[in-house]
């Protein structure tokens, strides 16, 4: 897995496009779900990092992982992708700290959509 | 070109199942979503589904779980499934494969990708159908008489025996059997030719069918003989069954070359309740007989193989003045 999320745009928005068809309100609809469910998991995340439970962590990581690569998030599927490895491996700080950037690549993507 | 077969999207991330979604629907797709592992078995289990795309992990059951339970169920239909994961290692891909999956592809999905692959999901369900479909045909003509669609002779043959051993089995019932001919068959073959006869054999038999309970059996014994098996049925019943399948036939007439053909047959009637050792043989042997006696008092009656006791429950006896051979008396069994 290639990324590097200093390098790109929080949102990949052609080949997104691409996945659902050219189908641009289709695609702001998937942002929509997006949102809400990041709003449901990070919270649920923080609650594992803070708890130690590494199960959850890496299942957590796992999902937002998916989803950001489906709709191209490549510094969110990044971050996601390193909480679920820091999980699998009982690595919760190094899962924390991948939590920080999660977050920071969230905000950069509000910031971009609404830009 | 046949429907595409309809497909199951198991998937607990709602945008990945979205996107699936709306890709495979544009491709002609019927899709059923599943959001958990236990939604998706009970799709997965119904007759319907026939293509399944799994996520490895979901809540409830996870997707290679969901391949090794419906292999076990080897329901009928083949379900092709490719498992969906963002696992790539050589080690995941074996598991999966072992567990039960057709395929197996990393997320993000390449669209174009899994089109090509669902393709080759149908072409082997499409087999799969072709291949049962001419199962049954051949079934078909290795127990059905050609002309007819009733059983063949082996088959009612068949039928006999095995219910002959279950009610030795069981014990408590009797088990009976007609022999039926056609009156002046040979004659009509003869004078009016063989597709006159061959319509007589098909009223003849589509008069039988309407006129015996659904759990009879009735198939084509010979060139113009045909054999009833009834399971639980004395040789009182038997003989009102088959009184009603003369008189049936008898109102029956067939358009001829410069008239019309009445149609007549004689009936020979055994019941296991008669013999001490009752066997599939004796039961066609002991009906025979029966039809033989039918013939020799005038055709167009019906004959026991015994002297007919009529029961005291009995709610209506057979008419009286109905052309029945005159029973015989009970003979050493």
């Amino acid at each position: 897995m290639a990324l590097n999320p200093n390098d790109s745009l929080p949102l990949n928005r052609a080949e997104a496009l691409e996945r659902v068809g050219g189908d641009e309100s289709f695609l702001e609809e998937l942002l929509t779900i997006y949102k809400e469910e990041f709003a449901e998991k990070s919270p649920a995340l923080a609650d594992a990092l803070a708890n130690q439970d590494a199960k959850a962590v890496r299942e957590i990581g796992h999902y937002i992982k998916g989803a950001s690569a489906n709709l191209s998030l490549p510094g969110l599927q990044a971050a996601a992708f390193a909480i679920e490895k820091a999980g699998a491996e009982s690595r919760i700080e190094d899962a924390k700290a991948s939590y920080k950037t999660l977050v920071a690549e969230f905000e950069r993507l509000m910031k971009f959509l609404a830009g | 070109m046949s429907p595409l077969p309809s497909l199951l999207i198991a998937e607990d991330d709602p945008i990945s199942s979205r996107i699936l979604e709306k890709n495979l629907r544009s491709w002609g797709y019927e899709t059923t979503v599943a959001r958990n592992g236990n939604q998706a078995w009970e799709a997965l289990r119904g007759p319907t589904t026939r293509l399944a795309l799994l996520d490895w992990m979901m809540p409830g059951a996870e997707g290679p779980e969901l391949c090794r339970r419906i292999r076990a169920l080897n329901k009928p239909g083949y379900t092709y499934i490719i498992l969906l994961t963002s696992r790539d290692s050589i080690q995941d891909i074996i598991d999966g494969l072992e567990a039960g999956a057709d395929d197996f592809m990393t997320k993000p999905v390449n669209f174009a990708e899994l089109r090509a692959r669902l393709q080759t999901g149908g072409r082997i369900i499409a087999l799969e159908d072709k291949l049962l479909d001419s199962q049954k045909r051949l079934f078909e003509l290795a127990t059905r008489d050609s002309l007819t669609g009733i059983w063949n002779r082996a088959t009612i043959l068949r039928f006999l025996s095995d219910e002959m051993a279950h009610c030795q089995r069981g014990g408590d019932y009797s088990l009976s059997t007609i022999l039926i001919d056609v009156d002046y068959f040979k004659k009509i073959n003869d004078t009016h030719g063989h597709l006159v006869g061959d319509k007589v054999l098909s009223k003849v038999t589509s008069c039988l069918e309407k006129h015996i309970r659904p759990y009879d059996k009735v198939g084509r014994y010979g060139g113009d003989e045909f054999l009833i098996v009834l399971p639980n049925c004395s040789l009182y019943h038997v003989s009102i069954v088959a009184e009603r399948l003369r008189a049936a036939v008898e109102k029956q007439k067939i358009r001829v070359d410069g008239g019309t053909l009445n149609l007549s047959l004689s009936l020979g009637c055994a019941s296991s309740e008669v013999f001490r050792r009752p066997s599939g043989e004796r039961m066609i042997k002991e009906s025979d007989r029966a039809l033989y006696k039918a013939k020799q008092e005038g055709r167009n009656r019906v004959g026991l193989c015994s002297e007919l006791k009529i029961p005291k429950d009995a709610k209506k006896e057979p008419k009286k003045g109905s052309k029945k051979g005159t029973p015989r008396g009970p003979e050493s069994k």
